[in-house]
């Protein structure tokens, strides 16, 4: 074949372009996909919640506590379980992650600080109104964490609504 | 006023690396098998694709460790994001029947 119809056919086949309909294929496609990573991030939702979890489990175990200045022969090592056993499950979990979007992590990592934070303050305030004490009863501890993880819940929630 | 498929990138024509460079730009780093089993390639085709995409500077590899197992994880680059950009744009007009992209084609 001469040079120039050479030239010619490839000119014709590089000008080609897709059809409309070719074109909504492909940006369905292209929907679809990220579709599956915003899926993926709802296992950062899960950790994010696992650490409540965690955390309300903690909190639970100290509210059963006769004496809040002891803890006991059973909720020790019930604390330490829950702590090992809970750590040992976030990690695992977060090793099987295997896409986040930037969003996802942002919010991950967003709703750990602010849960970082805020539950200082209330630690703090339950110790400066004396809502922690000798003399209080130990459920209080329980309510502190609920209200502690107030960030973990609200966090978990912006994930899955994506 | 210039046809939308000026903007097409020739490297995103091809529909696998359409699908990783999609699934990427959703993302801020997949895991390779994440890929693998999403745009459902074999290992070695998405290998192929993926070193095509990281030539053309628009997908970055990192190689690390899980304990003994290996894990690679891809990214798109800031170049490879713009350039999917662009592409989507220029998918979008033509879908939307601002080109005249039947016509263009060969018969």
């Amino acid at each position: 074949m001469p040079n120039w119809q050479v030239n010619a056919s490839l000119q014709v086949v590089s000008d080609s372009a897709p059809t409309p309909l070719e074109a909504q294929a492909a940006l369905a496609e292209a929907n679809s996909q990220a579709v599956r990573v915003h899926r993926t991030d709802h296992q950062l939702g899960w950790i994010v919640l696992g650490i409540a979890a965690l955390y309300l489990a903690v909190g639970a175990l100290m509210s059963t506590l006769p004496d809040p200045r002891r803890a006991g022969p059973v909720v020790g090592p019930a604390l330490l379980a829950v702590m090992v056993v809970g750590l040992v499950g976030l990690v695992l979990a977060f090793l099987r992650v295997r896409a986040y979007s930037r969003t996802g992590i942002l919010l991950y990592f967003g709703g750990v600080a602010v849960f970082n934070v805020w539950n200082a303050i209330v630690v703090g305030v339950s110790i400066g109104t004396r809502w922690w004490a000798a003399s209080q009863p130990s459920y209080h501890f329980g309510i502190s964490a609920a209200v502690g993880t107030i960030p973990l819940v609200v966090g978990a929630w912006l994930i899955w609504r994506r | 006023m210039s046809h939308p498929r000026h903007a097409l990138d020739e490297l995103l024509g091809h529909p696998v690396r359409f699908s990783i460079t999609a699934l990427l730009a959703a993302a801020s780093k997949v895991e390779f098998s994440f890929v693998r089993d999403h745009v459902e390639v074999t290992d070695s085709m998405l290998s192929k694709q993926v070193s095509m995409l990281e030539q053309a500077g628009y997908v970055k590899v990192d190689k690390g460790f899980v304990g003994k197992r290996g894990r690679t994880w891809l990214s798109l680059t800031r170049e490879g994001r713009r350039t999917f950009e662009r592409h989507l744009g220029a998918l979008r007009e033509i879908a939307q029947g601002d080109g005249v992209g039947a016509a263009a084609r060969p018969s």
